[in-house]
């Protein structure tokens, strides 16, 4: 294919990408409209069907009086709330809703009363990241993997931890939403989640790869791959460079 | 320039060639000295392990470059051979030998030699009899207890002694006997179930107050941490292998390759709220050993 082609063909196809991603951009603003709607409407229109109006629980879905404004929140700004259906699996999504929307979504939720743990508000200034790695292997590992990938369990599975907020690592540890147990103050006292929310941030969701180029985080496979082709390969080359005779 | 060339060529293409040469080694010396002396600036000035690591590998580089082409261009090329003496025996070494060899074959004929011989293996035979006393099955009832007595308080790995209000509901706690922290044969599974959904059997009965249950954390099948707790099912299960214990059921086995199911530690309450243990294991913990009945 002559040269010219080649980049005319480049340039068109940069136009369509540059004219999706505007299309894409316009349709994401325009649906913000139903963030006017009070909550209790979207409380009807959205969740009352499984939860009841009440928040008293149906056949299709659990009570909300007294899981606490953690696991409200969790659940909205996570996307696994609201379901298509009741059948579908909870799993992260991008939120049906804007953060205020969900902020007085919250709110409606706890006037069904019942109390229940508040929103946490973990603080990752001073904490202890060893302190935080140790509690991470002995209490998250299991489940969710040493590098927060997570991990299959039976008919179940642990999601990864690389989107997970600050605040929502704390709200889960709290809570124990869905198949996760909670950690209550028994198991992890305020500070050490402390810690484990600030490993999680920072050492899990953003490392910060002294070793150079991280590799896409592939894992110890990738980098011995590397280190063997590129290495020894290298080092083979300057053996015959030394024993080399004129 | 191939060594057949140099060799038909005239002695000032020779001189020439190694003119180059040495620049070139110089010149790898010199990359040397600087790199090292840029790695000594940028450690003064802070450092940067990345840098640091490529000026170091510059200069060693640098260094290596200079001696390879200081001795593949500079120094005398082989192959250069020496002679070597006569390898063969004389007469006189080959008789000494055959003299050497008759001599060991009296041996023998010692008689006190041979039997001191035999009685040092009969000896040593008999010391590797006695050791064999200790590999005997007596464990003295070590495998089937653990610290855990009546009365004894749950206390976290670090010495913290729970309570129930500290346990939430569908919570997971790994509790160890008050003053045997870490001990890895008491280590247990603490969790907290909707006391609704308990149907405990006869005997168990009052295990689980409150809906606090307790077991223990060694796999029956080869002995892993069993932590995985799956709060919506209701099962326990073990990341080794993947076996899932009920814990409405006894924590008996539901998958994978355990055959037993996870021992229970009944369960009290003091007034201070605090949990304490009724007694043991309800049977012994781990997997399954030789004279395990």
């Amino acid at each position: 294919v002559p040269y010219r082609f080649r980049l005319s063909a480049l340039c068109i196809l940069g136009f369509v990408a540059v004219g999706l991603m505007t299309l894409r951009a316009s349709a994401q603003s325009q649906e913000q409209p139903q963030a006017q709607l009070d909550p209790e409407h979207i409380y009807l229109r959205d969740c009352a069907t499984c939860h009841g109006a009440s928040g008293r629980g149906t056949n299709r879905g659990p009570t909300l009086i007294g899981v606490g404004k953690a696991s409200a929140d969790y659940q909205l700004s996570t996307g696994r709330m609201p379901l298509e259906s009741p059948d579908e699996p909870s799993r992260r999504r991008k939120p049906a809703y804007s953060e205020e929307t969900i902020a007085a979504l919250v709110d409606h939720v706890a006037t069904f009363g019942g109390g229940g743990p508040e929103i946490p508000k973990p603080v990752l200034e001073g904490a202890d990241l060893g302190l935080g790695g140790e509690l991470f292997r002995q209490q998250c590992a299991a489940c969710h993997s040493w590098s927060g990938t997570g991990g299959a369990l039976l008919d179940r599975e642990a999601p990864t931890l690389y989107q997970s907020t600050p605040v929502q690592t704390a709200e889960a540890i709290l809570v124990g939403p869905g198949t996760m147990p909670a950690f209550g103050p028994a198991a992890l006292d305020d500070e050490q989640v402390d810690n484990l929310v600030a490993y999680v941030e920072e050492s899990i969701r953003h490392p910060r790869d002294r070793g150079g180029s991280p590799l896409w985080h592939l894992g110890p496979l990738a980098e011995g791959g590397v280190a063997f082709v590129l290495g020894l390969g290298g080092i083979m080359l300057i053996i015959r460079w030394i024993g080399e005779r004129e | 320039v191939s060594r057949q060339g140099t060799e038909a060529a005239q002695p000032d293409a020779i001189v020439a060639a190694e003119r180059r040469a040495e620049r070139r080694a110089a010149l790898a010396f010199l990359a040397c000295a600087a790199a090292a002396g840029a790695l000594a600036v940028v450690y003064w000035r802070g450092g940067n392990p990345r840098v640091e690591g490529i000026l170091l590998g510059l200069a060693l580089g640098g260094l290596g470059v200079g001696f390879v082409t200081m001795g593949q261009r500079l120094l005398p090329q082989g192959p250069v051979e020496q002679e070597r003496h006569e390898l063969s025996a004389t007469e006189v070494e080959e008789d000494e030998l055959e003299e050497e060899f008759e001599r060991a074959a009296s041996v023998g004929r010692r008689r006190l030699l041979m039997s001191a011989l035999a009685a040092a293996v009969a000896g040593l035979g008999a010391a590797i009899l006695f050791p064999i006393r200790s590999l005997g099955p007596k464990e003295g009832g070590t495998l089937s207890r653990t610290p855990w007595r009546p009365g004894m308080r749950l206390v976290t790995d670090d010495g913290r002694p729970v309570t129930v209000a500290a346990v939430p509901a569908n919570g997971i706690v790994t509790v160890f006997p008050e003053g045997h922290a870490g001990s890895a044969d008491g280590q247990a599974v603490l969790v907290r179930v909707d006391p609704g959904v308990l149907a405990p059997k006869k005997g168990r009965e009052d295990w689980s107050p409150q809906g606090l249950l307790a077991y223990s954390k060694v796999c029956t099948h080869a002995g892993c941490p069993v932590g995985l707790y799956q709060a919506e099912t209701h099962q326990l299960l073990c990341p080794c292998h993947q076996s899932a214990f009920d814990i409405l059921d006894e924590a008996k086995p539901v998958f994978g390759p355990a055959a037993r199911p996870l021992p229970q530690l009944p369960l009290s309450v003091d007034a201070e709220g605090v949990l304490r243990a009724q007694g043991d294991f309800s049977e012994p913990i781990g997997p399954a050993w030789w004279n395990r009945r």
